[in-house]
């Protein structure tokens, strides 16, 4: 649909482009208190801050603000302040390469850079990379499972890993047979489906349909009609902006006033997510019927309490923020970026062709090193010459050959507030036989 | 078959808003010669204001009428503001179509810190919902294509019987002979934006109501039909418009039945493209109401 929009007005979309470019530029920073004789370090936030996926963009600013803060307040890296700096790529790939451009070709301070989600990954990774910026990305696609890039870390599952657990906590815990995939039709929801499928079909279970859906549409009524017909137990989907929302009333409303059970990827625990469908089915019934998969995240410890301080101190820079505390990517995107700076302190380096490699053995951990959880004691570590190894907010990192970390899966539901209850976890005899169903 | 005919039924909702919203822009086109690509934006901001006001406890029925206001108050700004000055200036016509890009953009971006990235929904009751074969239409819907009922007899008995009407289509066929002939046309300018400004309100209104839940970011996406249905209709015509909005909304409803979801703006765009080369000038550019005379 926005490519139908783009053939409307080629000229405007080149204006569209610059435009949004400047306004990029002119996008809000967040700066350090304090001052500081050294020069400042900038991460980049690079995301869809506008657009259907405008949702995202915020998420990863909330994990920067804090990552921001508790670094700053040990006295930075190496005394070097660090701030943090939205770049909007509206989710589409092609306003995503002038922005990544951009933000490359006019910050030559930039430490690392977090965000890059399936809808932009595949184009930005490779200009991060070639410009040796460490970056910490929240795409699901599977073509970074062994990628190439030096400089791109994944603390986060493939999306079909994220789909298989939804199979497995279907079949398993609900019990359900016949499952209706709604998923909108951007790079980002559709990487969920292919493995959805082939892991439903082969456990047995019925695909009674697959609704790629345009995003942002006024109505599905007749989507809806369509997939009612084919009585499902449950629905699958992601697909955010207000389209869940519209599609999830209209469900409703043409199933005689009664929800059917949905489930939703880990994108869907998050706040905007949550306000924009309780809004439109209320929030008893997003209770009672909703569930979702998220990242095997405790939500406690001391490395979470750090995080959580830091987030909710930010609230004076992004009124928002806390209400990103159990969002996953959140904690492991400030994961990420703390895990950078500490590889900068330990290599005392602020070239990225040094640090970069280190970022790899301070979340796994080397020999001999100490555990820290917060910034401060890592670089008190640091000084104190050993070698150490981060375990933040969103616990234990295990990177392997292609610096891809994944920790298991929850199987949640929310509250009436909003917060992530966890209601069950896959086992890894489950997830195995899943993965191994689904040809993961 | 009972799932197309069932997508006809919700065709007629799509239609009715679409050609609200496709009668303004095309009006807005006809009589000042703009082609205001931040309708969608202005459309979502008065939608917005109607949901200041049912958030505050008042029916959404009772808030339509500030959604047309807060809609025929801006479109007015934006006129005296921004396009007039350029259009003074002698701006070109491709030129203001840019100006109006970046407008919209800026009432996005403005927006954003206002009212948030946060989708909301309007507090309504969809009321009973009536059958009739495979078509199923709650109250609120039916009470939708009504509004757009009375909307289209109230702007044809404009243009028709009265004499701002016949002013409007004289300034649309050729303002400088129609300021020769004694007629206002700056003001005739002015209430033309008022009064589209009021179909883009209400159009956004309806829009939000329809479709449970909208954003900063609907605004884009609910100008691709507009645009369409009045292109589909013949720039300029408000009663092309009208045929034009009952192409789309039935066309992407029964291909979203048939073919698939995914393409069915697709599809509508095609049907677009196939009339824009057998007839380039849309299905009733010669005789719309707007229209040069004889």
């Amino acid at each position: 649909m926005l490519a139908s929009h783009h053939r409307v007005g080629r000229g405007a979309g080149v204006l569209f482009a610059m435009l949004t470019l400047a306004l990029a530029a002119c996008g809000s920073s967040s700066t350090p208190s304090g001052s500081s004789s050294k020069s400042s370090l900038l991460i980049g936030v690079i995301a869809p801050f506008t657009g259907p996926d405008a949702a995202l963009g915020p998420a990863y600013f909330a994990a920067c603000l804090p990552a921001a803060r508790a670094i700053n307040n040990a006295g930075g890296v190496m005394g070097h302040t660090v701030s943090c700096k939205e770049f909007d790529t509206r989710g589409e790939p092609a306003d995503a390469v002038p922005a990544a451009q951009q933000m490359v070709a006019s910050n030559s301070n930039l430490m690392a850079v977090v965000g890059c989600t399936s809808d932009e990954a595949a184009s930005v990774a490779p200009i991060l990379d070639q410009a040796h910026i460490p970056m910490f990305c929240m795409t699901g696609q599977s073509e970074f499972n062994k990628t190439s890039f030096t400089y791109f870390h994944r603390l986060v599952p493939p999306d079909e890993f994220d789909a298989f657990a939804m199979v497995g906590s279907a079949l398993d815990h609900f019990m359900y047979k016949r499952v209706a995939l709604v998923f909108g039709n951007d790079i980002g929801s559709q990487a969920f489906v292919g493995p959805a499928m082939r892991a439903l079909q082969g456990l047995g279970a019925t695909v009674t349909i697959n609704q790629a859906i345009a995003l942002g549409q006024p109505s599905y009524r007749t989507e809806v009609t369509a997939m009612l017909n084919t009585h499902p137990d449950v629905i699958f989907t992601e697909a955010l902006g207000p389209t869940d929302a519209t599609y999830m009333a209209e469900v409703k409303q043409l199933n005689n006033n009664t929800m059917l059970p949905f489930m939703g990827t880990s994108a869907t625990i998050d706040p905007v997510w949550f306000a924009a469908v309780t809004g439109a089915i209320g929030v008893q019934t997003v209770v009672a019927k909703f569930t979702a998969v998220d990242l095997g995240v405790s939500f406690s410890g001391p490395g979470y309490d750090e995080f959580k301080t830091n987030l909710d101190a930010v609230a004076s820079q992004f009124p928002d923020a806390p209400k990103y505390s159990q969002r996953g990517a959140t904690l492991h995107l400030y994961d990420g970026i703390i895990q950078a700076a500490l590889a900068m302190d330990e290599t005392k380096s602020l070239d990225p062709t040094v640090y970069n490699p280190v970022i790899h053995d301070v979340g796994n951990g080397v020999a001999g090193a100490v555990t820290v959880n917060t910034y401060s004691a890592g670089v008190a570590a640091i000084k104190n010459g050993q070698k150490v190894r981060w375990v933040g907010a969103g616990g234990l990192t295990n990177y392997n050959q292609y610096n891809n970390s994944q920790q298991g899966y929850i199987l949640v539901r929310y509250d009436a507030s909003g917060n992530e209850i966890t209601i069950g976890t896959l086992t890894q005899a489950q997830t195995a036989a899943i993965i191994a169903a689904g040809g993961g | 078959m009972s799932l197309i005919v069932a997508a006809f039924g919700f065709g007629l909702v799509s239609m009715s808003i679409i050609a609200i919203s496709a009668v303004g822009f095309t009006m807005q086109f006809g009589i000042t010669n703009m082609i205001n690509l931040a309708y969608g934006q202005v459309m979502i901001a008065s939608a917005y204001a109607a949901y200041a006001v049912n958030n505050a406890g008042v029916s959404i029925w009772l808030a339509l009428p500030v959604g047309a206001v807060f809609g025929a108050v801006f479109s007015f700004l934006l006129n005296r503001l921004i396009y007039a000055p350029f259009q003074r200036k002698g701006t070109n016509l491709i030129g203001m179509v840019i100006i109006s890009l970046a407008v919209s953009l800026v009432i996005a971006n403005v927006m954003l810190p206002i009212v948030g990235y946060y989708s909301v929904s309007y507090h309504q009751n969809p009321g009973t919902t009536y059958h009739l074969g495979s078509i199923a239409l709650t109250g609120a819907q039916l009470a939708i294509i009504a509004v757009a009922v009375v909307v289209m007899l109230a702007i044809y008995a404009l243009l028709r019987f009265t004499r701002l009407g016949k002013a409007m289509r004289a300034t649309a066929a050729n303002p400088t002979l129609a300021r020769n002939c004694g007629i206002p046309t700056a003001r005739v300018v002015d209430l033309a934006w008022l009064i589209t400004g009021a179909l883009c309100g209400v159009a956004g209104t309806v829009a939000g109501m329809n479709s449970d839940s909208f954003s900063v970011a609907s605004g884009s996406e609910f100008l691709i039909p507009i645009i369409a249905a009045s292109i589909l209709g013949g720039a300029g015509s408000p009663y092309g418009a009208m045929i034009g909005a009952v192409l789309i909304g039935e066309m992407t409803e029964i291909s979203a039945a048939i073919i698939s979801p995914e393409y069915k703006q697709v599809v509508a765009f095609a049907v677009l493209v196939l009339v824009m080369v057998l007839r380039p000038q849309g299905l009733l550019a010669k005789r719309g109401a707007l229209a040069a005379a004889g």
